[in-house]
């Protein structure tokens, strides 16, 4: 339990970091502040949770890499994020695909966590476990297109897509939408193999509350 | 309680005979609106996922039966959808009609039907993770509004991948964008406000007192 706390309290100090350093001169200030209003929230929530949902280690690391990667993305407007464009100039694929990779990350990082909620709080048993986080993610991502469609034509509405980081595609939402729905039903396919070679069932209970 | 789910025989028969009116009438529309759709192949497309609903809903009849508001609202959104179909979307005369009246810029039919599969089939679906899934309390609300969002995400997901697969003419009549390029957000988040208003409604309606609620938890 000790190395779990330890654990949890260096997770929260590397994203910390990483959030003040990445915060230190964003390629548009404006982009930064309006899309580290959702990452903070969750980490808020996350916290005030603690209490009575305790996730499992795996779960807050999974969520702290895909933090990390939005973090990054956020600093340079995702379509200019040098990794991104990096491979870009070595595969030619004719766009910067890093944001298409976090969006892959949000399905297959945060399905787990997501299963673990679902598990705990909701009760969800049998196949249903694995499909609600599925279907969470698929919702989320539709409704994640929604609120960008949302604040561009309000903040910029002369810029329309373009703003969104499409790149120019015009099926770039539904791109995201397939890729995230892509990345959380491979990661529930994982975690369906897993657990039926290793024969384990999960726990039903938090760690450190008592069953009722 | 009395659902014609966990009911006696007689609610268990007269669901059936609401079942067999409601396919009645979707079948006789069905036969009237293929006689001559505007467009063929566009008609065929928009069918090919409401048959295989209704398919699907027959042939699990015996095995799951929704309960008779469910089954009235999924009649309700097939007819909405069987009238859409038959006129691209884009061509129906009611929209038309609403288009004139209060000038707007497109028809809305397709954009009404979109509100209407949130909140519509939201009930329906509320019901089937209820009683398949177990899922209880606050939860189901959740999962219901959720799953509608998914859904229409999903459909916007295929929707584009039939559309770069198909002519690209035919691929923006099937889409129904009408030119506009946030046509795909805003069909979702139409679908998430009528999923929204269902489950406020049906929240609200099982809070009154002396209302017979579906009682489908167990």
């Amino acid at each position: 339990m000790d190395r779990n706390k330890w654990l949890l309290w260096g997770l929260f100090a590397w994203y910390l970091v990483l959030s003040g350093w990445t915060a230190y001169g964003p390629v548009d200030p404006e982009f930064w502040a309006i899309a580290s209003i959702l990452p903070s929230c969750l980490v808020v929530g996350l916290i005030a949770a603690y209490r009575w949902l305790p996730l499992s280690p795996l779960s807050y690391v999974l969520i702290t890499v895909f933090l990390s990667l939005h973090t990054i993305g956020v600093h340079y407007t995702y379509a200019q994020v040098p990794l991104g464009a990096w491979v870009d100039q070595v595969l030619h694929l004719g766009r910067n695909h890093f944001d298409r990779l976090v969006h892959f990350s949000f399905g297959f990082l945060l399905a787990y966590p997501m299963e673990e909620a679902f598990r705990l709080l909701a009760h969800a048993r049998g196949w249903v476990l694995y499909y609600l986080p599925v279907m969470t993610v698929l919702g989320l991502s539709g409704l994640w297109e929604i609120i960008e469609s949302w604040v561009a034509s309000a903040v910029h509405p002369e810029l329309g897509v373009t703003y969104l980081g499409s790149q120019g595609d015009i099926w770039d939402a539904q791109k995201d939408m397939a890729v995230a729905l892509y990345g959380a039903t491979l990661c529930m396919t994982l975690l369906a193999i897993v657990r039926m070679w290793r024969g384990a069932r999960p726990p039903l209970h938090p760690e450190g509350v008592a069953a009722e | 309680m009395g659902d014609g789910t966990t009911g006696g025989k007689e609610a268990r028969q007269e669901t059936r005979r609401l079942v067999q009116g409601l396919l009645l009438w979707y079948g006789v529309l069905w036969i009237w609106l293929a006689i001559e759709p505007v467009n063929r192949r566009d008609w065929f497309l928009e069918n090919l996922l409401a048959v295989s609903g209704v398919v699907l809903l027959v042939l699990t009849y015996r095995r799951f039966q929704f309960s008779r508001l469910s089954y009235c609202l999924i009649a309700l959104f097939l007819t909405l959808h069987a009238i859409g179909a038959h006129y691209t979307y884009a061509e129906v005369p009611f929209g038309y009609w609403l288009k004139d009246s209060l000038s707007l810029s497109r028809n809305p039919f397709d954009r009404m039907v979109h509100f209407a599969y949130g909140g519509l089939l939201a009930y329906p679906f509320r019901e089937l993770l209820m009683r398949v899934a177990r899922v209880q309390g606050t939860w189901s609300y959740y999962f219901s509004v959720s799953a509608i969002l998914a859904q229409s995400g999903l459909f916007e997901v295929i929707e584009a991948i039939v559309a770069v697969l198909v002519s690209p003419e035919l691929g923006n009549l099937y889409l129904g964008t009408q030119g506009d390029e946030w046509d795909a957000q805003k069909d979702m988040a139409a679908a998430l406000a009528g999923a929204l208003l269902a489950m406020s409604v049906t929240f609200a309606t099982s809070r009154l007192p002396n209302v017979r609620t579906t009682d489908i938890s167990r």
